[in-house]
């Protein structure tokens, strides 16, 4: 097992955040949804490469944590 | 930096009796004493006449009597006699600090006594809880008391500080960690599993083979550290929440800023398990004890370098994490105490 840490933020009404992940090969893994094909063509998302729907929360958390 | 609006430990309960005495707190010199009754009280350790420490002088009856001239404070802090003259003056008196007694410690209000509200206090029930087992103890510290809490939340430096007691190596490279942030507490929760119980634990928890160990770290603003440790034999359900079989123990902090280079650092060592034996709380508390040692001079060291260079550039890594959380909350909230001081100097 390798050395890793799970930042999770909470607001003032104790609701967590999805999970950040800071790695030991220096990656930051965000906890989140991945986008499917259908919502790439229904919201005029990118058709290839990785993406993931992230709750706002999250965008918080690390605007205060990292 | 210090916060104000808030309770410190300022003495343990069998410090203060009716000998006064003198303790500085956030540069404050402070003088404790009790009363005939056993009241805890604590005054601005300076006579409103010429400045010499009250601690110097002695009690008459609920009085605390100046050694200099002999004037002398009720237990408000206002001057009531002054030898040799009927008139008082009505700025002869002493600031008063608000003092609680709760968990055999000695709680002091450093801010706005207006705010002093008892229900603040950080809960440390262990220490005079019949269900556990405690020692606690205090150490003079020559060092900013923020390193303390970084100290307390980054548990790595147990595998490189204590290998002969608390630590090993598993600590530093096996183990899973996950900080909570809420707007005031950091939660670091850490688990070792199915790793080799490291010396402590197989002395007072007699574990012969691999534990599944814990570090849950509860900090509360301004210098909490409740420590929830322990291990049972791997695989007998301890991250699930069953514990058995093994230990669980309370390591608590509270850290009291003397000056900005200088802390007072009281702790205790808390047991679940046998807690009756007396023998075995000293065991325990003599393993921590070594330990902790092990950590002042870490934190004395540490303040010499920043003597030497202050405010160097630092790199952090990933397990700073809880400490970095930590440091933000206390920055954001000196930084909401100073701007409501301003703003009520400003009114």
């Amino acid at each position: 097992m390798k050395f890793r840490v799970e930042l999770v933020w909470k607001d003032d009404e104790d609701n967590a955040a999805e999970s950040i992940y800071l790695t030991s090969d220096g990656r930051v893994i965000l906890q989140g949804a991945t986008v499917s094909p259908a919502d790439r063509q229904a919201l005029a998302l990118p058709l290839d490469g990785d993406l993931i729907s992230v709750d706002k929360r999250l965008i918080r958390a690390i605007k205060d944590m990292l | 930096m210090f916060l104000r609006n808030y309770w410190y430990v300022a003495a343990t309960d069998s410090e203060i009796g009716r000998k006064p005495f003198a303790r500085t707190i956030l540069g404050e010199p402070i003088v404790l004493f009790r009363t005939e009754g056993g009241a805890p009280v604590a005054f601005e350790d300076r006579c409103a006449h010429r400045h010499l420490p009250l601690s110097m002088g002695k009690l008459v009856g609920d009085r605390l009597q100046c050694h200099y001239h002999g004037l002398q404070y009720d237990r408000t802090g206002r001057c009531v006699r002054i030898p040799g003259q009927d008139q008082i003056p009505p700025d002869a008196k002493v600031k008063a600090y608000p003092v609680v007694e709760r968990y055999h410690w000695l709680w002091i209000w450093m801010g706005d006594p207006a705010l002093a509200d008892p229900a603040r206090i950080t809960d440390f029930h262990w220490l005079d809880d019949a269900d556990w087992g405690a020692k606690s103890s205090y150490l003079y510290v020559k060092s900013n008391w923020q390193l303390i809490v970084d100290n307390l939340l980054d548990l790595t430096h147990l595998a490189f500080v204590h290998e002969s007691t608390i630590g090993n190596a598993a600590l530093a490279e096996h183990a899973t960690v996950k900080v909570t942030r809420a707007p005031n507490n950091v939660v670091v929760t850490r688990w070792i599993i199915d790793q080799p119980a490291p010396p402590t634990f197989v002395k007072v928890g007699g574990f012969t083979s691999n534990v599944d160990r814990w570090q849950i770290i509860d900090f509360t603003p301004p210098a909490f550290l409740r420590l929830d440790v322990g291990a049972t034999p791997t695989g007998t359900g301890a991250p699930q929440g069953k514990r058995v079989g093994g230990i669980t123990m309370r390591n608590l902090n509270a850290i009291t800023p003397e000056t900005e280079k200088t802390a007072h650092y009281f702790w205790a060592q808390a047991h679940d398990f046998d807690v009756k034996n007396a023998g075995l709380t000293q065991k325990i508390f003599e393993q921590i004890e070594t330990a902790f040692h092990e950590d002042v001079a870490v934190f004395t060291a540490q303040q010499r370098s920043l003597d030497a260079i202050p405010n160097p550039p630092q790199v952090d890594i990933n397990a700073d994490t809880g400490v970095i959380q930590a440091r933000r909350i206390l920055d954001r909230l000196h930084t909401q105490e100073q701007a409501a001081l301003h703003a009520t100097a400003a009114e």
